[in-house]
């Protein structure tokens, strides 16, 4: 009896406790939403488009990083800035052209642009599924489309060819446009043609649907219809370069809030900024070219010699983009469009990515190739109007295409455009054999030239990207 | 769960209290060795249970027991006896000297005598540990001590944890391939082990097979560390012990020079005439030899490593009260634990815990146990980085000729508005020694474990015991920027003043479990079966806050700033991850001579897919006690012992614990000019349901022999552990575009297949054995292979760490890289080896890939430790040496310390003046004049790994212990004192400190490291000692 109360006994405490416990194997994260619940309002799909921007912050796009980005390489890569021995080094082997794909150069950049890629991929697959009336949506689709085409632009820029490179260029290696976001693609490169063509569908969709005006830190008409001007330039579709930067209609920043802009005491000229408060974003992209104060400073690249005396004392951009700066017995110019405003955190600006600036010289730049020298020098001059107080002009000719490219060069020095445009021009990568210091003393940067045509133009898909995806084909030279 | 767990209480009362129970009684007696002398410290343990208790300083002891009983008496070196209660009241029991395996084995579930144990276990008692090398980290003792452990100490961090790897590594996921920790029954993590004092810690018992480590099942797969801290004797006045050690602490001496302020200012200007412009603004340069400019900075050379080091203070102070009335034992102690560590300018670590552990007969049926142990602990945390702002980098790259502050023209120091005096920023741009006074970051932990324990007897043979245990982390971490500080002028000399950062964690780790036994006791056959049922939740909480803007240095709390940082920086977070477990366990023997063992447990955790949340994980052994046969009559052989194991273990961690399940995070965006942020609605983390355990399994061949009267003793072991379903961020294509807020790229989820498998030889033996005078020489070794069996698709797969990739049918943890062919002697410039096999310059190597595999592997092959031990009358002198060997570590330190220029600003070791000069040199470093150009190349081969191997004298000790027949007429016990040198001696080829753990802690954290000792950096360096000691009892 006795013995069949206490098996009892036993099997009740192990009924009684193994029961109770089961339901706390269902944990559901406190710091995290499920996926499927947070793509179903029209509030959820605003969110989820700001989610696409987000990435344009981080380091090795635009948000400043050790490993280069978008925010620097293109000047990092060009003839715009010198190698600073006072440095932390950084870079190194990118502004040289030493990278070889085990270096991974960039693959910050590579992978970044394809996460921008991937939220905007999984945000239109789940507005395919919208329970709602499309059209409530239709304007963050849109967003999300320039995004993607901005995200493949950039990539295809750094490793593939551009259209007006060289003659092979459009059916070269490009990159893989991705649409989808599923997680077990491994998809290969598709020629440069076939990614600018997407590129300019995507942006086309977006431009057709996305509203005049989002506000703060979105894309609008306006920065749509700017990015579709550039790659149409990059394509060299002239015509359609000036019709889209036709429809740029804000007015370029006059000379006197040029200064102001780069401290963010101006939004003049602007078309797509983003706010960069510490309490609200706190990057601080700057420390990508130099970090300490103007008295103490330790930079990464200084501004080459050779573009400092570019800048003509009557430009308003020679102290607004450069900067005398100096540590200890070492004078620096330093570079000053994200060193940060007059207060506060040093390094920390707001992000400016598109300028109406841009528009008059795409357009400079696009009516030169048409053979219309008139209209070329009228939107060159619009821009330089605004820059000098006693601009040149009346250039013709050749001389009028080296005006537009060096005021090219000069607006947009240190706002990831310079590398791109040497290379779509066919040009060299030529650096004047300045030192880092001030006077041009001091040591130049190891590797002065990369001939026009080098394979180095392209980098090299970095080696941990290739053993990820086998489909992928490196790109010839390395 | 507070439900759930009153419940649990209830039912067990109601049932418990209608039972009755055989008669108990106190049994009393005294055991000695075979010279009569008493046996302090030895344990009596009622057979088959977890009840036991030890001799006092006498070797009496006392116990409660019934009649049909059989007490276990053992003794570290010597034989183990069972005597059967019966009708005896006094036990006296004289030990005869013996094996050193025979020993009770502690595996937290239950006990077992060695004697009859079917699996790996490696036991350290508290008298082991007590001779060990003190560490503020217990599992930086456990180096050399068990063989099969590998034991890397993560730096030389005061109260920093080491890298403990059990018979290989079992996981390639981060922070997966250390062993289960379990303290009085609760889990816990590697890092926080340096919250337990030494003093309290009874045994530490190390399970290597799955016979052992599949009882843990979920957890098990990496081997488990069983801690259990010391309770009180039966019927014994309180023992008053109280310890004391003093010492000092310092670097471990380089084995290479740095060069002074002439040496260096000549390296310069020889490096210019080289043409190597980098020199040109340098000081070496920009002086002529003989100058007053130049003598100037001679004058005022400094000593940055002087300056930055200190002679450290190491001191421990610890008092325990033990002993027992006839129904309940305590034990309780209060230690105190102080480390300065190296650092001038800061303070190091401090540690204060008590603890009091009680058991208690409130029935002759039911006990009560509660263990707890409060520990507080504070530690200064310098950058662990790779740059000046760590003061082990910054005191090698200071120039010899930069001084701490500023100089006038005379050479004063010069002083800012406020009178202090100005430091000099060096060519680094950061003065450390500053920035340690300005930039403070402390951290202050909090730990509370305890473990509440009752017993049930129904009968005889059945009880059942419930366990509760928590381990409760609250841990605090303050860094500060000052206002006007170091940092302030680098990084917002207009912005905000000051800014600092507060992070409060809690972390709770809770077990519940309900045991039921079963025992039978006949005289051939032994019998134990445990069904387990266990319930375990940690839940992880923090909050941080880090403002700007702070009026004073001296106002410290946040109350005081005016204005908040980034989003980011602000937050709580909250986690959590369950586990439910059912276990049974059988033990079986038939004379002790055969010998079975059995386990089954099914695990559920909470991390995995819906459907693959449960794992059943099982082990089989098997053990022949040959000596103990009839037929088996060879006098010289006193033990021999054949043992087979097998079984699987799971492990679950190592990813996040809601990996199964696809979300997104929300983080700020702005959407207006004045800073109103927005929900950016993230994609962070793709769902993968089928995702589940990582299964290892383990086969197991023991010997175990004990010859010559016992004089020699030894064991071994041959494994093979197999682990598939390996759980790792799988790498998805970069295309696919997947990174989690982490930097997680990829998708968690199990891939492919490693194998371990090694041989262990553990002996020991005493050369010389008499009443006055013993000397025992002993040592253990493995050998180890490690391979990567199976990958997804065949791919390599590049995890977090420096150069290091995995492949299919390599090692663990490779090194993949260019091979170096040495100086031109016609040019002086590097050559490398190209992957067709021919040399080359840098910039002449082949297209596509020239890294390869070199079979060179960060995990040594060879792992162990030896000691002597010398004893005459009271005397003892004691070695401990550790070594490893056939490691492999990129030497970066090296690289950045004899560059040929490339980072000419920073201070070089003299080594750097070696470099190829003329046509047929040879033996040289490269000529500097092609180092930039080659540098990308140089970086990524070769050039700098080098060998790890070392022997290292770990501890020295030389001891006396007082004779009794000296302190009969005092009123003290024992007395013994010591001196004792940590670190003394190192053998090695490496050039640096060969002990590399952690190579930047904020490159790659502790809990990130796959590959311990891949490179080095300049993580704290590793200490040495020497201290004198004192333990006296009352």
């Amino acid at each position: 009896m006795k013995k069949i109360f206490y098996n009892t006994a036993l099997l009740l405490i192990s009924i009684g406790v193994l029961s109770s416990c089961e339901s706390e194997l269902d944990q559901v994260p406190f710091d995290e939403a499920p996926q499927d619940q947070v793509y179903q309002t029209i509030d959820d799909f605003e969110n989820a488009t700001l989610g696409i921007y987000e990435t344009l912050t981080l380091p090795t796009l635009y948000g400043g990083s050790d490993a280069g980005g978008m925010l620097d390489a293109p000047d990092v890569l060009s003839d715009n800035v010198t190698f600073a021995q006072r440095g932390r080094g950084t870079r190194f082997t990118l502004h040289n052209f030493l990278y070889f794909p085990a270096d991974e150069v960039l693959g910050g950049l590579y992978a970044r642009s394809y996460e921008m890629i991937y939220r905007a991929n999984l945000m239109l697959s789940y507005a395919e599924q919208f329970q709602g009336d499309p059209e409530d949506i239709s304007n963050f689709v849109a967003e999300a489309k320039a995004l993607r085409a901005l995200g493949h632009l950039n990539v295809v820029s750094f490793f593939g060819k551009i259209p007006t490179q060289s003659s092979d260029a459009n059916g070269s290696l490009g990159i893989a446009y991705v649409t989808s976001p599923d997680f077990e693609l491994l998809p290969a490169r598709e020629t440069v043609g076939d990614v600018y063509n997407k590129i300019v569908a995507d942006l086309t969709e977006a431009l057709a649907d996305i509203n005049p005006d989002n506000g703060v830190a979105r894309f609008d008409t306006e920065v749509v219809a700017l990015l579709l001007s550039r790659t149409y330039l990059y394509m060299g579709q002239w015509q359609n370069a000036i019709d889209a930067a036709d429809m740029v209609t804000s007015s370029i920043a006059p000379r006197d809030e040029v200064n102001d802009v780069w401290i963010d005491e101006s939004r003049a000229g602007l078309l797509f900024y983003i706010p960069n408060t510490q309490d609200g974003l706190g990057v601080t992209q700057g420390v990508t070219w130099s970090q300490g104060g103007r008295f103490a400073l330790i930079p990464e690249y200084v501004v080459s010699l050779e573009l400092y005396q570019l800048y003509q004392n009557d430009d308003i951009r020679k102290m607004a983009y450069t900067l005398n700066a100096s540590n200890g017995q070492l004078q620096f110019n330093a570079i000053k469009k994200a060193f940060g405003r007059t207060v506060g955190i040093t390094g920390q600006v707001d992000f400016k990515l598109f300028r109406v600036a841009e528009a008059n010289l795409n357009k400079a730049e696009a009516y030169y190739n048409l053979g219309n020298e008139s209209s070329a020098r009228t939107e060159l001059d619009i821009v330089r109007t605004n820059r000098y107080t006693s601009p040149p002009s009346g250039e013709t000719g050749v001389a009028l295409r080296d005006a537009i490219r060096l005021e090219r060069r000069l607006e947009f020095a240190f706002e990831s455009q310079r590398f791109f445009d040497i290379k779509r021009w066919g040009l060299p990568v030529s650096r004047e054999a300045f030192g880092d210091l001030a006077d041009g003393s001091g040591t130049p940067s190891v590797t002065l030239s990369l001939p026009a045509g080098n394979f180095r133009f392209q980098l090299p898909i970095p080696q941990s990207t290739i053993d990820k995806n086998p489909n992928l084909v490196q790109n010839p030279g390395y | 769960m507070k439900t759930k767990f009153s419940g649990i209480l209830t039912l067990l009362l109601a049932l418990v209290v209608q039972l009755t129970f055989a008669q108990q009684k106190t049994i009393t007696g005294t055991v000695t060795d075979d010279t009569g002398l008493p046996l302090p410290g030895a344990n009596v343990i009622i057979k088959g249970t977890s009840t036991g208790t030890q001799t006092d300083f006498d070797g009496n002891y006392t116990i409660s027991a019934s009649a049909t009983q059989t007490l276990t008496f053992s003794y570290v070196g010597f034989e183990t006896k069972e005597v059967r209660v019966g009708a005896q009241s006094t036990i006296s029991i004289q030990l005869n000297p013996g094996s050193a395996l025979e020993e009770v084995v502690v595996t937290g579930y239950s006990t077992r005598n060695q004697t009859v144990q079917t699996s790996a276990v490696v036991s350290i008692s508290a008298s082991e540990i007590s001779q060990l090398a003190p560490t503020t980290s217990i599992d930086n003792m456990l180096q050399g001590k068990a063989a099969g452990v590998q034991v890397t100490s993560a730096n030389g961090k005061p109260g920093q944890g080491a890298f403990v790897r059990i018979r290989g590594v079992g996981s390639l996921t981060a922070g997966a391939a250390s062993p289960l920790y379990i303290v009085d029954g609760a889990p816990i993590r590697e890092q926080d082990l340096s919250n337990i004092p030494n003093e309290d810690i009874e045994n530490i018992s190390i399970l290597k097979d799955a016979a052992t480590t599949a009882r843990y099942g979920s957890r098990g797969s990496n081997g488990v560390v069983v801690i259990t801290t010391k309770s009180g004797n039966r019927n014994r006045d309180a023992v008053i012990r109280f310890s004391s050690r003093y010492g000092v602490t310092s670097r471990i001496e380089p084995n290479f020079t740095m060069m002074n302020a002439a040496q260096k200012l000549q390296y310069e200007s020889e490096l210019y005439a080289l043409g190597i412009t980098t020199a040109s603004t340098l000081p070496g340069v920009t002086t002529e030899p003989g100058s007053p400019e130049r003598q100037f900075l001679l004058d005022n050379a400094v000593d940055w490593q002087d300056l930055i080091l200190k002679e450290g203070v190491v001191q421990n102070n610890s008092v325990s009260i033990s002993g027992g009335g006839e129904k309940m034992d305590y034990y309780f102690s209060l230690t105190n634990d102080r480390n300065t560590g190296i650092i001038d300018n800061i303070q190091g670590f401090e540690r204060t815990g008590t603890r009091l552990n009680v058991n208690f007969d409130a029935k002759e049926w039911l006990s009560l146990g509660v263990n707890v142990g409060y520990s507080r602990s504070f530690s200064d945390e310098p950058r662990d980085r790779n740059n000046a702002q760590n003061p082990f980098r910054a005191m090698l790259d200071y120039n010899s000729y930069e001084p701490e502050f500023v100089l006038d023209e005379d050479g004063n120091i010069v002083l800012d508005e406020n009178g202090d005096p100005v430091y000099n920023p060096t060519r680094s741009g950061f003065p450390v020694r500053g920035a340690l006074l300005t930039e403070p970051a402390e951290e202050f932990e909090n730990t509370t474990l305890g473990s509440l324990d009752a017993v049930v007897k129904f009968s005889k043979n059945w009880s059942y015991g419930f366990n509760a245990s928590v381990n409760w982390q609250a841990a605090r971490s303050e860094s500060y920027s000052q206002p006007g500080g170091i940092l302030q002028d680098i990084l917002a000399p207009n912005g905000p003043q000051g800014n600092k950062r507060d992070r409060q964690v809690h972390r709770v780790d809770l077990t519940l479990s309900n045991r039921l036994n079963y025992n039978l006791r006949t005289e051939d056959h032994n019998l134990d079966i445990l069904g387990l049922y266990e319930y375990n939740m940690n839940e992880f909480n923090i909050t941080q806050l880090r403002k700007l803007g702070f009026p004073s240095a001296a106002l410290t709390t946040q109350v005081h700033a005016s204005g908040f940082d980034t989003n980011d920086q602000n937050y709580t977070l909250r986690n959590r991850l369950t586990l439910l477990s059912y276990g049974l366990f059988a033990e079986y023997d038939f004379k002790e001579k055969y010998l079975v063992g059995a386990s089954v447990r099914t695990d559920a955790s909470s991390n995995f897919g819906a459907d693959n949340q449960y794992g059943v994980f099982y082990s089989g052994s098997l053990g022949w006690n040959i000596a103990k046969e009839d037929f088996f009559a060879v006098d010289e052989i006193d033990l021999l012992k054949l043992r087979v194991a097998y079984g699987t273990v799971g492990n679950r961690n190592g990813i996040n614990r809601y990996a199964s399940q696809a979300v997104n995070v929300y983080n700020p965006y702005p959407v207006s000019d004045s800073g109103d942020s927005g929900n950016a609605s993230i994609p962070d983390r793709v769902a993968n349901p089928i995702i589940k355990w990582e299964t290892t399994t383990t086969g197991n061949v023991g010997l175990e022999f004990n010859l010559f009267n016992n004089r020699l003793r030894g064991v071994t072991d041959y494994f093979i552990r197999n682990t598939d379903d390996l759980l790792f961020v799988i790498p998805t294509a970069d295309e696919q575009g997947i990174i989690s807020q982490g930097g997680v790229q990829g998708l968690e989820g199990n891939l492919g297949e490693i194998q371990n498998k090694g041989l262990e030889v553990a002996i020991q033996g005493d050369i010389f054995r008499s009443p006055d005078f013993t000397w025992t020489l002993g040592g253990n070794i493995l050998f180890l292979d490690t391979e990567i069996v199976e990958l997804p698709n065949g791919q390599d797969v590049t995890p977090n760490a420096f150069n290091i990739r995995y492949s299919e049918g390599r090692k663990i943890n490779e090194h993949f890289l260019i091979r170096y062919a040495g100086v031109d002697p016609a040019t002086g410039r590097s050559q490398f080896y190209g992957a067709d096999g021919n040399i080359y310059f840098a910039n002449e190597l082949p297209e596509g890939e020239n890294r390869v595999f070199q079979g060179k592997s960060t995990i040594a092959d060879k792992e162990g430790g030896f000691f002597t031990n010398f004893n005459y009358k009271g005397f003892g002198l004691r070695a401990d040496f550790v070594f490893k060997y056939g490691n492999w570590i990129n030497n970066i330190v090296k690289q950045q310390r004899i560059n040929e220029g490339e980072f000419i600003d920073d201070n070089q070791a003299i080594d750097a003046f070696n470099y190829w000069q003329n046509p047929g040199d040879t033996g040289v470093l490269p000529s500097p004049i092609y180092t930039l150009d080659d540098t990308a190349i140089t970086s990524q081969s070769d050039r700098f790994l080098e060998r790890g191997d070392y022997i290292r004298m770990r501890n020295v000790t030389l001891s006396y212990s007082f004779p009794n027949e000296l302190l009969e007429k005092s009123p003290i016990n024992s007395l013994r004192v010591y001196l004792q040198g940590q670190n003394l001696l190192t053998f090695t080829k490496f050039w640096g400190d060969p002990e590399v753990g952690l190579s930047s802690g904020e490159t790659i954290p502790f809990a990130d490291v796959v590959a311990p000792g891949e490179v080095t950096l300049y993580s704290y360096p590793n200490t040495k000692s020497v201290q004198v000691g004192l333990d006296v009892s009352f």
